[in-house]
């Protein structure tokens, strides 16, 4: 009798159930693991971001479309405009600049890729930059 | 009669998925009363009462509170309704002062901001006197016993004028004297008219303090009565369902040579002195030893998993060093840790990969690629072997009873094809039919010719399986016994020894 | 039990049960756990309302194209995430490789070579390179992976002070030969080809041959996760490191190899994004590891770690690709983008929380 009492005494023992669930393990791990958050905060944060974003995007809406500005690299100043993605870009009058020839738009600031005005299309807010050379 | 019935829980009902955890289970609980909760692990106790506390929503039942339906939603709403639970494993604030876990979310306030420390403090002076507690209000958590921070606990359910106070295994980790002590406490609260759940695994306590005992099983339950008419081993078929005649196996392994020889092992960071002993071929060695006697950390220098300052390991006569676990395996040790959920299992993932993370140099195939198919087929080997209970080879490990999770890590352990098997602690946490089951396998694995090295807290146990018994005492080795022939007295006054 | 009609069958025969409160709850943690997918659906909708060619063969390409371009970053940053970590130095480790790229790779006769040296760009040239970056961003993973396993700091810290530190070595770089910060362009047609030639048109789309080269990548990935040691060993330490080492896992070169295979892997996006867009600043690959761990953790790499799957990763950089893309397409502009990112990223680690939360 004295040992089927022992026996059934697990010292330090651990409460198992069939399906040990949240309790038995840390809450949390990992990056999570000093969080210590309801599902109902949850529940609110995940409402709140959904919100945040539908408003960004709708304030979006309200304006679409993206920047194109020009950058002449000390030609005259071209004003920048706006169009939808997809679109081709409507040529600006060429900057001028004294001494040099406008060679084109271009991508990059280092004026190597040119941006083709027939088949380029905008993608994003975008900077273009004028290209020059020096008339000899 | 029925007026003092605080507590009515009828047809609480719970399924997770795959399991039903709780099957239109009936609970009264009488005012000034002491109930008893009793069940295998696994037997729905502690689900019943996360139902009623609502940390699981219940899927059908009715609990009547005071003959009012109620549904808390959380352990705090149950609070403030005077149903109050004192956790086996204890869930305060260490850092802040004992008045300030009492009154955490309440506090008294003076003109609405200030903080009203003094009357916290007389308050609180108030239930500690008036439960006999003998604690300084002011005293930081952390500086006092578990048994000390188990009482603070008891005063602040006290403090909300509960009703009902669960306590769950709280005697746990409570010497006799601080028992003795808890049991007036639980008395008192009985006088005074509190109705008290309480839930453990110790028979002469349950004896001893309760007035009825509800035995539960598999989630169903199975029994109430008064305590004075039921004897122990009603209890104990109740529980389990069957007549437990024979706890341990027949052993029938033969012991052969020495295989293992420990010498002068002294541990580097720990208290380990020169221990040495050796085990053979086909035994089941027993280490026994208080807490923190140096078992745990003997086990651990031998798998090189602690640094070892000085001493020997042979195996076969030949030396190992054992540097690290992988060596170690490479040698043909394995380690059953004691800490199975910290050091065992990895909860998140599936039972195959916690069966074969040991041994995935045997599925190789091309020297990179892992078979899948051998994987499986070992994986059920073992689940079958040692019929472990498993929706499938895909279910995640930490959904399985302790027990399970248990023949799962062994048979990691098996498929490294090991000699000398350390074994941890291998019953800890596993219900009775369980551990049966576990006590056969590692009678069959001394039977295959390994040596089996258990350390185990459960004197009953070692002497129930083990050949021989090493008893430490102190990070020492303090002497060596029999097991068939030896006492427990035997034992603890060896393990008092270098105390 | 895997049988999806089934399990829909039994999820719709269990609705049916369940009484009114029980129903409300139900719907109500199916929108939330499903959020993101249903915002998803909205977005994709309306797009295709305002602009009907959204839903079109040359949309399905461009967005295959757009996946593979930020796949190979999200399949290095999900191991790091495996292993409970995370790491902040993708970005610019991809910056700085296709920096070199980038210069290895000049036009012999361009005027603002940087290295006049450098052999002509044939084929031969053109895998060294390669070889060269992927191994330059290997180097990195590896201190990563070595602070992180030596001596427990946390990636966080670990991959913060790289990340600034390679920083400073791409101006560095940047400066070089009196470079003076100019973005590197003038990259060579070879290298142009080789990366981004076109394989086939689908709806008017050239489909670039990276898209084949991150095919390859999937394969690969899913092979060292699924079928070596290492992954199995990878997901065992980021499940639970102690239970790792005892089970006789080399946790420390576990965690250094996936840091050193994620750097590998940010090494091969900073060659793909040099041809991709034709000249590198300075500036390249500046906070595409946001993206990245977005992807992951839509996906389900979660930051409880030791879960995951190829698979998941995939659909989490499909997803985010594909909000873009109709955000894109609707006139959302790129700062707003950013704002949408972090809200995402926010969301996404909550519904990732809410699964292991939800009481059952």
């Amino acid at each position: 009798m004295e040992d089927l009492d022992r026996t059934n005494s697990p010292e330090e023992e651990e409460v198992q159930e069939e399906t040990p669930k949240e309790e038995q393990i840390p809450k949390f791990r990992g990056l999570y693991r000093y969080v210590n958050i309801t599902v109902k905060q949850l529940d609110m944060i995940i409402a709140a971001c959904i919100l945040v974003i539908i408003v960004v995007v709708a304030i979006n809406l309200l304006d679409p479309g993206f920047t194109i500005s020009f950058n002449s690299m000390g030609g005259t100043d071209v004003a920048p405009i706006e169009h939808m993605y997809g679109d081709l870009i409507d040529e600006p009058e060429p900057p001028t600049r004294e001494g040099y020839s406008f060679t084109g738009w271009y991508r990059d600031n280092a004026c190597y890729v040119l941006w083709d005005m027939e088949t380029d299309t905008v993608e994003t807010d975008t900077t273009l930059y004028a290209g020059w050379e020096k008339i000899e | 009669m029925d007026q003092n019935v605080i507590l009515k829980m009828t047809g609480i009902t719970k399924t997770f998925p795959g399991v039903k955890a709780l099957d239109g289970v009936n609970f009264e609980l009488k005012a000034g009363t002491v109930h008893a909760l009793m069940g295998e692990n696994g037997a729905g106790k502690s689900t019943l009462m996360k139902c009623l506390f609502g940390i699981y929503a219940k899927d059908c039942g009715q609990i009547l509170l005071d003959g009012k339906e109620i549904n808390f939603k959380s352990s705090k709403e149950a609070l403030e309704n005077g149903v109050a639970m004192v956790h086996q494993e204890l869930n305060q604030a260490l850092k802040r002062s004992v008045m300030d876990n009492i009154w955490l979310g309440r506090y008294p306030k003076i003109g609405g901001i200030m903080v009203d420390e003094k009357k916290m403090y007389n308050d609180t002076k108030a239930v500690f006197d008036e439960l006999g507690i003998d604690v300084d209000p002011h005293r930081i958590m952390s500086t006092m016993s578990v048994s000390q921070r188990q009482m603070v606990e008891i005063a602040k359910a006290v403090s909300y004028n509960s009703k009902i106070i669960v306590f769950d295994e709280p005697t746990s980790s409570l010497t006799e004297q601080e028992v003795e002590h808890l049991f007036e406490i639980i008395n008192m609260l009985r006088d005074r008219g509190v109705g008290i759940i309480y839930i453990s695994h110790k028979m002469a306590e349950i004896k001893r303090i309760s007035d009825y005992i509800t035995v539960m099983r598999d989630g169903k339950w199975i029994a109430t009565d008064h305590a004075d008419n039921l004897e122990m081993s009603d209890i104990i078929r109740l529980m389990v369902g069957r007549e437990l005649t024979n706890q341990f196996p027949p052993k029938t392994n033969v012991v052969g040579d020495v295989v293992l020889e420990v010498q002068n092992v002294t541990g580097m960071y720990n208290q380990l002195q020169d221990v040495s002993f050796n085990a053979r071929k086909g035994e089941i060695l027993g280490l026994a030893g208080l807490e923190s006697s140096g078992r745990t950390e003997t086990l651990e220098s031998i798998f090189g998993i602690r640094t070892r300052k000085s001493g020997t390991i042979a195996l076969d006569g030949k030396p190992c060093f054992n540097r690290s676990a992988h060596e170690s395996i490479k040698n043909g040790f394995a380690l059953l840790t004691e800490e199975r959920r910290a050091t065992g299992i990895f909860g998140v993932l599936d039972i195959k990969n916690n069966t074969v993370i040991s041994s995935l140099k045997r599925h190789l195939r091309f020297g990179i690629c892992l078979s899948e198919k051998s994987q499986r087929e070992d994986t059920q080997y073992y689940i079958d072997a040692m019929r472990t209970k498993t929706p499938s080879q895909e279910t995640k490990i930490r959904s399985l009873s302790g027990g399970n999770q248990q023949k799962v890590i062994i048979g990691r352990w098996l498929l490294t094809d090991p000699e000398v098997l350390l074994l941890d602690e291998p019953t800890r946490g596993i219900d009775v039919g369980a551990k049966y089951e576990i006590y056969q396998l590692i009678i069959d694995l001394a039977n295959k010719g390994k040596t089996v090295i258990v350390v185990s807290s459960e004197m009953p146990e070692l002497l129930g399986i083990c050949d021989r018994i090493v008893v430490m005492s102190g990070g020492r080795v303090a002497g060596e016994v029999d097991g068939q022939n030896t006492t427990q007295e035997e034992i603890m006054t060896l393990a008092a020894k270098y105390v | 039990m895997t049988n999806p009609i089934a399990n829909i069958q039994r999820s719709v025969a269990d609705f049916k049960q369940m009484d009114k409160a029980d129903k409300k709850r139900y719907i109500t943690d199916l929108v939330l756990n499903n959020a993101l997918y249903i915002l998803l659906f909205v977005f994709v909708i309306y797009t295709w309302i305002q602009k009907p060619n959204f839903v079109s063969l040359g949309s399905f390409a461009n967005l295959v194209i757009q996946v593979a371009a930020y796949l190979p970053m999200a399949l290095g940053i999900a191991g790091c995430i495996v292993l409970t970590g995370t790491d902040l130095s993708a970005g610019r480790i991809s910056g700085l490789t296709a920096a070199v790229a980038g210069v290895f790779l000049q036009k012999t006769d361009f005027v603002n070579k940087m290295f006049e040296n450098l052999p002509e760009v044939n084929g031969w040239w053109i895998a060294v390179t390669l070889l060269a970056v992927v191994a330059i961003g290997a180097v990195i993973g590896l201190v990563n992976g070595f602070f992180v396993a030596k001596f427990s700091l946390h990636p966080f810290i670990v991959t913060l002070s790289t990340q600034l530190i390679t920083y400073g070595i791409i101006l560095w770089f940047f400066a070089l030969n009196g470079n003076n910060g100019q973005p590197i362009s003038g990259l060579s047609d070879e290298y142009k080809t080789f990366v981004n030639g076109e394989m086939f048109r689908l709806g008017n789309v050239a489909v670039p041959r990276y898209v084949l080269y991150a095919i390859f990548l999937i394969a690969i990935m899913w092979f060292i996760w699924n079928k070596t040691t290492f992954g199995k060993n990878m997901f065992a330490v980021g499940s639970n490191a102690e239970a790792a080492k005892v089970s006789g896992v080399n946790v420390f070169w576990t965690t250094v190899l996936v840091h050193t295979l994620a750097g590998a892997a940010y090494g091969y996006t900073g060659f793909i994004e040099g041809a991709r867009s034709g000249s590198v600043a300075a500036n390249s690959g500046l906070n595409t590891e946001c993206d990245a761990i977005a992807a992951c953790v839509i996906g389900g790499v979660s930051f409880v770690g030791g879960t995951g799957k190829i698979s998941g990763i995939i659909l989490g950089v499909v997803i985010l690709r594909l909000i873009f893309v109709a955000l894109t397409m609707l006139g959302v502009d790129s700062s707003s983008l950013y704002i949408i990112k972090g809200a995402i990223i926010l969301c996404a680690c909550a519904l990732d929380m809410r699964k292991y939360l939800v009481k059952k």
